[in-house]
Parts: C-alpha cells; sequence; structure tokens
C-alpha cells in the first residue's frame, strides 16, 4: 500500500470534515503530544466510564496526515474498552486511511497514535496526563 | 524609542538623581509629533526622546531643561515661537507656536507626585486599561486616572495625557521573519508576542527583544489574547497547520489586523478552505495575503519591513 490518490483522497476528506474534532468536554482522560521539528500538535480527549471510552475528541494545530489519522483513530476507539483500544496499531490507521504516506511523513501519521495511546494509558491510571 | 512614562526601575535613569521630564502640551500649526511627546533631560546631559522631530525647538527645550534641573523650579511652561525657516527645518510646516511643560522630577524618589502618578498610569496600563495623567499646566498636583474617569469640563488648565496600553504584534511562527520582526516591532513600541508549537524555534537565544514568547498550540495561545483592535496578529510560518485554525480563532474578533504570509494563490486556497466551513466574505477580506506592503524585497528584514509597514497604514486608515 503507498501513498496513493486513494490515500490522498482520504486524507483530504478527513481533513476538510475531521470526526470528532473540537474539545471534550469533562475528560477523564487526555494527552498531547508534538512533533518538535514540523510543529504538527495534536492533544486527544477521552471520557472513559466503566473501562469503556464512552467519547473520543482531538484538538491539533497540524498536517492534513495527522488530522487525518486523529480523525480515524478517535472515530476507532469510541465504544472499545480501554484494552482493547489501545492494540491499535499504524497499520490500522493506514488501512483506514487506504495508504500509506511517505517516508519522511509517518512521524505526521504515528503522532495521534502515541498520543491516544497515552492518553489511554492515563485513563487507567486515572488522572489527566499532559506532555 | 520615545518615552511614554517614567518606569521607576528604567536602567537608563539609575544615575539620575533629578531629571527634567519635557511634554508637548499644546502647538498651533502643524506638529509633525503628537500632543504629548515626551522628553527627558537628565543631570549628567541625559536626553531620552523628543517633543520636536527637528533639533531647533529641542535645543531650547534642552536649554530651559538644564536651567531647571540646575534651579530649584518645579515646573515651567515653555511657549516657543516659530518663524516659517524654523518650522520648515523641524517639520513643523505652518509656523505657529509650541508649549512645552517641563516639570522637575526625582526618578527614584516614590513620593515624586510625577513618579506617583506615572506609577499608577502604569499598573493600569499594564492591567490592559487606559490611563490619563491629568496634569494642571499652572499650579496644582499632577494625577493619574483610568480613562472611564477623565475629566471632562473645562476649568483650570490642564493638560490629558491619555496612556494607551502598548499595541501588541503577535507572530505566529518563530523563523527568521520573526526575527526581524520583532526587532522592528520594538522601534515602533510595539509589545511583540511570539507563538510557535515548536520549542526549538521559539526560543529566548532566537528572540533576545521579544515580549513574551509562547510554545503550545498557537490556535489556543492567540485565543487568550484579548483581541482588540490594537492587536495585529502576523502568520509567518508559512504553514497551513497553524494559519488555518488561527484564522479560525481570529476571524470573528475585533483584532485589527490579520496577515498571512503565502503568494496569492495559496492565499486563495487558505479563503476557500474557509468560506467552505462558513466563515462569510466580509470575515475572509480581512485576511491581509500576500501580506505587507509590495517594497519588492524578499529577504527575511525586508518582508518584515513590508509587514510592519502595512501595519501602520492599517492602523492609521490608510489603504493597505
Amino acid at each position: 500500500v503507498t501513498s496513493g490518490p486513494a490515500f490522498r483522497a482520504a486524507v483530504l476528506e478527513h481533513f476538510r470534515r475531521p470526526r470528532n474534532r473540537g474539545p471534550l468536554d469533562a475528560p477523564t482522560a487526555q494527552a498531547e503530544g508534538a512533533n518538535p521539528l514540523c510543529g504538527d500538535r495534536v492533544r486527544v480527549q477521552l471520557r472513559v466510564e466503566h473501562g469503556t471510552v464512552a467519547d473520543a475528541r482531538f484538538t491539533a494545530d497540524a498536517c492534513a496526515i495527522c488530522v487525518a489519522s486523529a480523525s480515524v483513530l478517535t472515530e476507532h476507539v469510541r465504544g472499545k474498552s480501554i484494552d482493547h483500544a489501545a492494540v491499535v496499531a499504524l497499520d490500522w490507521v493506514f488501512a483506514a486511511l487506504e495508504g500509506e504516506p511517505p517516508a519522511g511523513r509517518r512521524r505526521c501519521a504515528l503522532l495521534p497514535l502515541e498520543t491516544l495511546k497515552r492518553a489511554l494509558a492515563a485513563a487507567n491510571n486515572g488522572p489527566v496526563s499532559r506532555a | 524609542m520615545t518615552p511614554t512614562l517614567i518606569r521607576p526601575d528604567d536602567p537608563s535613569l539609575r544615575d539620575e538623581p533629578v531629571v527634567a521630564l519635557a511634554t508637548l502640551v499644546a502647538a498651533t500649526g502643524s506638529t509633525s509629533k503628537r500632543l504629548g511627546a515626551k522628553m527627558i533631560v537628565g543631570a549628567s546631559g541625559r536626553l531620552i526622546g523628543g517633543v520636536t522631530i527637528g533639533g531647533c525647538v529641542d535645543a531650547q527645550v534642552i536649554e530651559a531643561a538644564d536651567a531647571l534641573v540646575a534651579g530649584g523650579a518645579e515646573r515651567r511652561l515653555l511657549s516657543i515661537s516659530l518663524d516659517d525657516d524654523e518650522a520648515w527645518e523641524i517639520g513643523l510646516t505652518c509656523g505657529g507656536t509650541v508649549d512645552v511643560l517641563l516639570q522637575r522630577v526625582h526618578p527614584s524618589n516614590v513620593d515624586d507626585p510625577v513618579m506617583a502618578a506615572h506609577r499608577r498610569a502604569i499598573e493600569l496600563v499594564d492591567a490592559g486599561e487606559g490611563a490619563v495623567i491629568v496634569t494642571p499646566l499652572d499650579a496644582g498636583t499632577v494625577r493619574t486616572v483610568a480613562e472611564p474617569d477623565a475629566p471632562t469640563a473645562a476649568g483650570d488648565r490642564v493638560f490629558l495625557d491619555r496612556v494607551a496600553p502598548p499595541a501588541t504584534l503577535v507572530i505566529v511562527g518563530a523563523g527568521h521573519i520573526a526575527m526581524s520582526l520583532t526587532a522592528l516591532a520594538r522601534e515602533l513600541d510595539l509589545r511583540t508576542v511570539i507563538v510557535d508549537g515548536r520549542e526549538r524555534y521559539a526560543t529566548r537565544e532566537r528572540f533576545p527583544a521579544a515580549d513574551e514568547i509562547r510554545v503550545g498550540m498557537p490556535s489556543e495561545i492567540v485565543a487568550t489574547i484579548r483581541p482588540t483592535p490594537r492587536v495585529a496578529v502576523v502568520l509567518v510560518a508559512h504553514d497551513y497547520k497553524y494559519d488555518l485554525p488561527v484564522l479560525r480563532a481570529l476571524l470573528r474578533t475585533p483584532v485589527g489586523y490579520l496577515g498571512m504570509l503565502g503568494g496569492k494563490k495559496r492565499g486563495a486556497a487558505v479563503r476557500e478552505l474557509l468560506r467552505a466551513e462558513g466563515f462569510t466574505d466580509d470575515e475572509i477580506a480581512r485576511i491581509h495575503s500576500p501580506i505587507g506592503l509590495d517594497l519588492g524585497g524578499r529577504a527575511p528584514a525586508e518582508v518584515a519591513l513590508a509587514i510592519v509597514a502595512e501595519i501602520v497604514a492599517v492602523r492609521y486608515g490608510k489603504r493597505a
């Protein structure tokens, strides 16, 4: 799978119409991450109830690939148990976006994934976490 | 820079037990400086600021200020007549007169009435409020009031010196243009705030003159800044990842200037995206892009100069 037309179309669709963008009221866990050189910044907020992700939203000043990754990931984890949600991997993100970014842009897709996992870990630990 | 207020901790006045504060309080003809322009004349000969653009009137003021500092008088109101030749030389092209109030000030004395008035003005301005220094021209004690409380009724001759909170330049994107912008802004008495998501870029080492450096989500940072007409925001990261979120955060606020680095094609694409998100044509028209007056230069300092030139033009209602 490569960064072909399907990938570009999926990324643009999620960038123009991101799912779950914006702050979450009363999150029970959150994490923020940044790519230090390109400047992508993303925050993932979760509301976990009885071990299940009841809601997930993200805020990002980030590129299209990063926004698209955060968009599909927050869709994916809603309704899942914390443990089930935490097994999501980068390959799943690429499958959801119907392709892979160029090698130099993989970290753009990776940032929301890592941030989500830290938010999920924080949900397990209790307190709200910030990077 | 022209002094607006005397700060008790001003290092340049540390060795000045007494200074004369000269303030332009009245003028006939057209002046090239606004009323309220100030000059500080120290006993050591130190000069800070000026009450006119040129030298002739300032020279007369300095001479009188020296006498005030050396003598015991607390104040003196100078009325200086200008003939046409002098007026031309110093930018007062219509001749006329200027009135300059000289006040004896002890910068390190907390009981000095002028220092007390300036201290109060600094408190108000630092809190984001306008202040008015009320200075009797004949006799009486100088005082400072919040702008809404400024006297309006005619009575004794007073000079009302309005001091506004400093205009602010918010620079999103801590690159080379931002570095030049910060230096130029300082000359224009603009308070500068550097905003970036990258800690390695937005550093004190790179921006020694910046008033504030903030690292984080740029759209959230700008949303915390009171978006008054005295705030200009420039997007010089040249990256849509910051441009779009910051524009979304500010287009519906009364911020005074919004500029975005980039060519016409890029500007059109950003406008189209914002239009698709529901922003109106009037809101989108507030974006100055390509940013800056067209001075022709491409070097970072030249681009920065074009940007501050446009900000000044917009501030004074000139078509940019």
